[in-house]
């Protein structure tokens, strides 16, 4: 099996509730997150993540590969923008120089120099967590919610029947879409072409990707005709339908849901006030002189 | 046209019904009448484009209603004028099932998909839960219900889709190349279902391209179209006499009659590049003692770490083999192949190319040696025109830029393409898509050209031209394809194996392989008449022919 759903029936506190109700929760603690650039705020949300992640009941060799990857994602980008120190600038105005690395050479009067200052470690920290902690949510999603609920749980959120549905067909397709774009890349392989080898400017790079873009992007066009014709001939959308999945939501959901508003509301009305913005300790600031 | 006997009470009336597609100058199906009868299946056969799809749209209303177009003549169906129904109507009157499963399959999990009918029509839950399960019941698949639809085999998957169908309680059937995708055994399993439909009373259309397969479930009529018109209507003993016994692949056995009739046609010579013989066919029947290209020793595999799909395989490909892959949907087939040409390397053990381990070779440096042709040209198709989509290989190979331009253009040659050279590949016909993907290998000077299904999709005459043509290219030492017909196996490969669940069950000559039914059954291919045939007259020929052949012996 090439694709396969990471969705797994499992002891889990997110499968605990309505997938109504996590998908709103989930949503409020989104929007709260992106509220925030204090760490000392961002690090509930980031604990609350990881309790969540500790009781999901996936296990670690599922998700290494997915967590290896944003990990090392976040770490890349924090990096980054803590070394060219272009990340962050809108957050603060003044940076305190903790140390200054000059390099011995210069090329054409430029001296590459790299400042390490208190706004700039503290900025990729808070980074780090703030963006680990919606990845951690994010990522648990697919693991835990059933795809074959995703129609009946937008529906109960409110979408129309086709948008709803759509969600459906989306889940249903993405391992025929991924199949798909599977033997693509193994027939371009078997003519030479070596994706890991492609070099150039970002358009000339989107260029090379064509021998994959344009199967991939043609079958996907060919197949929608099929899947159309399927849906019509078992006619759909000639009015309102019956979902044979029923979701039941009980007290524990109500709670879960009101949890997520209150966090919500919370984290507005700090934000309104003017708590969460960028924070650096006292401590280091003095440090640094400041 | 010759109709057949006639029917009392027609589910379904077609009068003189033409349709021509919006952006189309000709018409698509002109002038069709005939009726279908409750409890009758009627075969529909003819080769690709002429016009069976378009008169399967017009019956099920998807021709005017989401293909449009000029449409005169009528459908009745139960003595109602579908005119003016809607498309839901007309789909709780007739169902149908697609070519490909995979695409009309809409759930993520069996019980979803053969609700979503039900559901559309508003149907209360507890109906729906009472239809589903009777149709489950009747296909027998009642266990899958719980499954994601994902996981399903072709056959399954097959099944579901009709059962999605089957829910709605249509009166009428309709089935679009139902056999395409499936192994003989399943392939058998769903024919032995339509006619336990068609004998409870519901009215069956079947297009296929597999013509013996179903006359197997003995179709009361069998409808032979060529150019949008009924060139046949009758039943199936008139078939023969008819229709060219190289347009429709017939029993063996009739083709023989018909072929002894004509002249014996020369045969073909199979990889004239591989053997300094003239005969490479008999070459390899256990002489071909030259030193192995490809070698398995003990390969082991799995996607997964701890479930193994390949269990030790150990064979070698040799110059002048020309083999058939044989085996049930899920065997490994794919998986194997796709360690000869490096997209997968081994857990355990080693493939040897040309004696390099593959482990140490990247795929594009094994390309020089095996070229893979794969199941849809559109999966590989994508350059503005033919001559650089030719290119692509060699190019990739670091070939020098002159040696790329005589390699394009006698690539082309070999496949007779030379006067597309500048057209889009997108743009031309199913067949010569075909041949452009086989002139890619040729292009890059790949010594042994190995195919998944590559009849697949294709009428039987086009498929059989296609093999002919490719067998006798001078380009390849050997040939390995995949595939589920049997015949094909019978009529051009000198080594068969067979895979399944991961290993190798047999490896051997044809004539060595073949004849163990036993064996066949155990691994879900069936005896073909053409099988059966050659097997009775092996004595007399010494090895396995075409029916048109034997006719001459």
């Amino acid at each position: 099996m090439l694709v396969a759903w990471k969705y797994r029936k499992r002891k889990s506190i997110i499968q605990w509730f309505d997938p109504r109700a996590w998908l709103i929760f989930y949503a409020c603690f989104l929007v709260s997150t992106l509220a925030f650039w204090d760490v000392r705020f961002l690090l509930f949300f980031f604990v609350l993540a990881l309790i969540v992640l500790f009781n999901s009941g996936v296990k670690w060799h599922e998700i290494r590969r997915a967590f290896l990857f944003i990990i090392a994602f976040i770490t890349f980008f924090a990096i980054l923008t803590f070394l060219t120190g272009r990340g962050g600038t809108e957050l603060y105005t003044e940076e305190h120089l903790i140390r200054e690395f000059k390099a011995p050479f210069s090329i054409f009067g430029w001296t590459p120099t790299l400042k390490i200052t208190v706004e700039r470690a503290f900025y990729a920290v808070t980074q780090f967590v703030r963006v680990g902690s919606i990845a951690i949510m994010t990522v648990l999603i697919p693991y835990s919610l059933n795809p074959a609920l995703y129609g009946i749980t937008f529906k109960g959120l409110g979408l129309p029947d086709k948008f709803a549905y759509a969600m459906d067909l989306t889940m249903r397709f993405i391992p025929t879409f991924a199949r798909d774009f599977q033997l693509t890349m193994d027939a371009q392989r078997a003519r030479g072409y070596e994706l890991e080898k492609i070099s150039g400017g970002v358009v000339e790079q989107v260029r090379k990707m064509g021998p994959i873009f344009v199967p991939v992007t043609i079958h996907a066009i060919i197949g929608s005709e099929d899947i159309i014709d399927a849906m019509d001939l078992r006619a759909f959308g000639v009015g309102p339908r019956t979902w044979l999945p029923v979701l039941k939501r009980d007290f524990k959901d109500r709670v879960l849901i009101w949890f997520g508003v209150a966090i919500l509301i919370a984290s507005l009305v700090l934000g309104f006030i003017g708590y969460g913005k960028f924070w650096v300790p006292e401590a280091l600031l003095r440090l640094a002189g400041g | 046209m010759c109709d057949g006997d006639v029917m009392p009470a027609a589910a379904l009336v077609i009068e003189n019904l033409s349709f021509r597609y919006r952006d189309r100058q000709e018409l698509a199906i002109h002038d069709i009448s005939f009726q279908a009868s409750p409890g009758e299946i009627l075969l529909i056969a003819g080769a690709s484009g002429c016009g069976k799809t378009t008169l399967i749209r017009c019956i099920n209303g998807l021709v005017p209603r989401s293909y449009k177009g000029e449409m005169t003549g009528g459908v009745t169906i139960l003595g109602e004028e579908t005119k003016d129904w809607k498309l839901s109507q007309i789909s709780q009157k007739i169902g149908t099932v697609l070519q490909d499963p995979e695409r009309q399959i809409l759930g993520t999990n069996v019980l979803n998909e053969v609700a979503f009918g039900l559901e559309n029509l508003g149907i209360p839950r507890e109906e729906i839960r009472q239809r589903v399960n009777e149709a489950l019941k009747f296909l027998k698949i009642h266990q899958l219900s719980e499954r994601e639809t994902f996981t399903l085999s072709g056959g399954e998957k097959q099944k579901v889709a009709l059962a999605g169908v089957l829910a709605m309680r249509p009166s009428i059937l309709l089935l679009d190349e139902p056999l395409a995708s499936l192994d003989p055994a399943s392939a058998q399993d769903s024919l032995d279902t339509v006619r336990k439909l068609a004998d409870e009373g519901m009215t069956v259309l079947i297009i296929e391209h597999r013509v013996e397969d179903v006359l197997r479930i003995n179709p009361e009529r069998v409808m032979f179209m060529s150019e949008g018109e009924i060139r046949y209507l009758g039943n199936l003993s008139g078939l023969s006499q008819v229709v060219d016994y190289r347009e429709v692949k017939l029993p063996a056995k009739q083709i023989l009659e018909r072929a002894r009739q004509d002249q014996p046609q020369a045969e073909i010579t199979i990889l004239p590049g591989a053997a300094s013989s003239s005969d490479a066919r008999s070459e390899a029947f256990g002489l071909n003692d030259s030193k192995a290209i490809v070698k398995f020793e003990d390969v082991a595999f799995g996607y997964e770490a701890d479930v193994e799909v390949l269990h030790g395989l150990n064979l070698e490909i040799k110059r002048g083999d020309v083999i058939a892959v044989l085996g049930p949907n899920a065997a490994g087939k794919t998986t194997f192949v796709k360690h000869a040409i490096g997209l997968l390397k081994p857990k355990r053990g080693r493939v040897l190319v040309n004696g390099r381990d593959t482990k140490e070779a990247s795929v594009a440096e094994i390309a020089g040696t095996l070229g893979y042709v794969f199941q849809s040209p559109s999966h590989m198709l994508f350059a503005p025109t033919v001559s650089e989509e030719l290119s692509f290989g060699p190019h990739n190979l670091k070939h020098p830029q002159e040696q790329i331009e005589t390699e394009v253009k006698e690539a082309l040659r070999i496949v007779n393409l030379s006067d597309k050279e500048q057209d889009p590949p997108l743009a031309l016909s199913f067949g010569q898509q075909k041949r452009v993907s086989i002139a890619a290998i040729l292009a890059m000077q790949s010594r042994i050209l190995v195919m998944d299904e590559p009849t697949a999709g294709q009428d039987y005459q086009n498929y059989m031209n296609f093999m002919d043509s490719i067998l006798q290219l001078p380009g390849f030492e050997a040939i390995l394809f995949i595939t589920h017909d049997v015949d094909l196996a019978v009529i051009y490969a000198n080594r068969v194996l067979i895979v399944n669940d991961g290993r190798l069950i047999a490896d051997g000559r044809p004539q060595d392989v073949l004849r163990d039914f036993d064996r066949l059954k155990a691994n879900r291919l069936v005896p073909t008449s053409l099988l059966s045939l050659n097997l009775e007259r092996l004595n007399a020929t010494g090895r396995f022919m075409r029916a048109e052949a034997l006719a001459h012996v």
